[in-house]
């Protein structure tokens, strides 16, 4: 029995083994990357200007007044305005789809005295909200090169009192 | 180059505050006689954490700014009183407990030298692979700047637990956000990478303590070695853990402190005064993640059943005893409750709704894929259960048997949370992958335990 014992945990080492190896080679290219970085000495903030999103961002955070609000049109999936919303803190925030409506949009600008809308993806067709947006006097296109579109918005000017 | 060398010293120094603060308070209850240095570092870093964390939330609480002045003063004016007060009237008497002795030197340290250099070299390398992929990168992954750091960076710049500009996931308990939150205190700004040199450090810890652990409940130290090796260093969990802003690591680190020391104690082999430091353990349970409180609640449930199973005399004196680890659980729960409560925060409603039976049984479809993907966990589990089937009959005639019902008893645990979270039929395959293994790594502490008992069996 113990023998029996023995040798079922030699199998367990075995694999373990095997598994070893393949973890190794599994984190073989961070760990070169990370040899490349120190070699380089890339890394902590630098890592993060290799980013252009977030070189879009920091262009957005000397825009919007720490204390603004901001409208933020893209997918929650995308996982883009979660990097917004860390980067551009304390500025309040509403995201909303691309697909919004423009009573929804004009309801949110003017329920949160949004001064900005961020709309994430430029290359993508505009919904129905943000085609609105576009035409409306109270918003303005910034010229700010990046990913996105930001249009300035003058919220006393909007009239969203009631969403249904 | 100075610039970087000094937010290594503050960070240094507030890393050291931490363990500081969490050496003195264990002092009264867990004696220094009564544990290894090594062990003591392990445990005072964990308590350093609770206490500074529900400190900052008291502080929060009676609308005090966070400042490091405000913060460690008053802990470590108080923790140095108690080792003062501790070593003066501990002077010349006590002794260790027969426990300590039994379980700590009985044992011939090691087998083969060699062996334990292999293992401590197979660590350190994982250490510090984590610790560089730690402090290289900025915080990037979904929760940490979704949840976690975000929380820590805005409780920084306002100086008080300010949730405004947080609009999901409000009511998770704050430990790790304050813990990174009092770091960038200490640092003097938010270096998102530079603190993530705390994660590493915690998963250390966790690697101590379960040596420890092990080598109390009766292995030699290549046997308690190569277990921590063996835990490490299966799948990619743990080791990608390492180097996250998320509270899984912590909770795992937590839970194996609450359940280990518990665990002891039902089997006789704890030092004096264990108790209360499971309790403390498990207010950390508690205080760093949801799922905290009932991950705790499982340790006290387990250890009552095994008790009432097991029926050793003086039962109900040592059921009543299990209110002791309760009252850190309640400790831990209850002031961040009183906080939601105050703040009119709604918690929960996007983590539990109704009993959804088809959810039910796709999870336990997507249970042993968790289990066995060798992704995951390598060959961690399978390992846990062939040393549960090697214990045999003391599977049911002795305390392994808590371990057994700790472990089997989450999974059932995972399965009905699956049952009940309110997710589309689309979306719930991606909500399990997305979350399976955090959970899964809060067990698996335990689970190196069961390893470690298996061991016994074999020699």
């Amino acid at each position: 029995m113990i023998k029996a014992k023995v040798w079922l945990v030699r199998a367990v080492l075995l694999l373990w083994s095997v598994q070893l190896i393949w973890l190794t080679w599994h984190f073989a290219p961070e760990a070169g990357e990370l040899v490349e970085r120190a070699a380089g000495r890339r890394w902590g903030a630098a890592v993060r200007l290799e980013d252009p999103f977030y070189q879009w961002l920091q262009t957005l955070a000397e825009v919007i007044p720490p204390g603004a609000t901001y409208i933020f049109v893209d997918d929650y999936e995308a996982g883009k305005e979660i990097e917004a919303r860390y980067h551009l803190t304390p500025r309040k925030r509403v995201l909303l789809s691309p697909e919004v409506p423009a009573s929804l949009l004009f309801y949110e600008v003017r329920q949160g005295k949004a001064t900005f809308v961020i709309i994430r993806d430029r290359d993508k067709p505009p919904g129905p909200g943000v085609r609105a947006a576009l035409d409306s006097p109270a918003f303005q296109r910034l010229d700010i090169p990046g990913p996105g579109l930001v249009l300035r918005v003058d919220y006393s000017r909007v009239r969203g009192e009631f969403y249904d | 180059m100075i610039e970087p060398a000094a937010g290594l010293l503050r960070l240094a120094l507030g890393l050291g505050a931490i363990f500081l603060v969490g050496y003195g308070f264990p002092a009264p209850t867990l004696p220094a006689r009564e544990r290894t240095r090594l062990e003591g570092v392990a445990l005072s870093f964990g308590m350093g954490a609770v206490f500074i964390t529900l400190w900052m939330l008291a502080l929060a609480l009676m609308g005090l700014p966070f400042s490091l002045p405000l913060i460690l003063t008053p802990l470590l004016v108080l923790s140095g009183v108690i080792l003062v007060i501790k070593r003066w009237l501990g002077k010349g008497r006590g002794r260790r407990s027969p426990t300590f002795i039994k379980t700590e030197n009985r044992k011939p340290k090691t087998e083969n030298p060699l062996w334990d250099w292999l293992f401590i070299a197979l660590l350190a390398l994982v250490i510090l692979f984590a610790v560089l992929r730690a402090i290289f990168y900025p915080m990037w992954a979904w929760d940490e700047i979704a949840t976690w750091g975000c929380k820590a960076r805005v409780f920084f710049d306002s100086r008080r637990l300010d949730l405004s500009c947080i609009d999901a996931h409000n009511y998770y308990p704050n430990l790790v956000p304050l813990l990174l939150t009092y770091l960038y205190l200490c640092l003097g700004q938010v270096n998102d990478h530079l603190v993530k040199a705390v994660f590493p450090l915690w998963g250390t810890m966790l690697l101590v303590l379960l040596c420890s652990l092990l080598r109390r409940l009766g292995l030699n130290r290549t046997q308690a070695l190569g277990t921590a090796a063996f835990f490490a260093l299966n799948g990619t969990v743990f080791i990608v853990h390492l180097q996250l802003a998320y509270a899984d690591l912590a909770l795992a680190y937590f839970a194996l402190g609450a359940a280990g020391l518990v665990y002891l104690w039902l089997k006789d082999q704890a030092p004096r005064g264990s108790l209360a430091v499971a309790a403390v353990f498990a207010a950390g349970m508690a205080w760093c993640k949801y799922e905290g409180p009932p991950l705790a609640g499982t340790v006290l449930l387990a250890a009552a059943l095994s008790l009432v199973w097991l029926r050793p005399p003086g039962l109900g004196g040592r059921l009543l005893k299990l209110a002791i680890p309760a009252s850190g659980l309640v400790a831990g729960y209850l002031p961040w409750k009183i906080y939601l409560i105050k703040h009119q925060i709604e918690s929960g409603s996007d983590h539990v709704l109704n009993f959804y039976p088809g959810q039910f049984f796709k999870s336990l479809l997507f249970l042993p894929e968790g289990l066995f993907n060798p992704f995951h966990f390598g060959v961690l589990w399978p390992a846990a259960i062939l040393a549960l089937a090697l214990c045999g009959r003391r599977l049911y005639n002795s305390p392994v048997i808590f371990l057994a019902l700790f472990l089997a008893g989450n999974l059932v645990a995972i399965v009905l949370g699956y049952a009940l979270a309110p997710t589309s039929a689309a979306e719930f395959p991606f909500y399990v992958r997305a979350t399976l293994d955090r959970l899964l790594l809060h067990l698996t502490p335990v689970a190196a335990l069961m390893i470690g008992e298996g061991l016994k069996e074999v020699n």
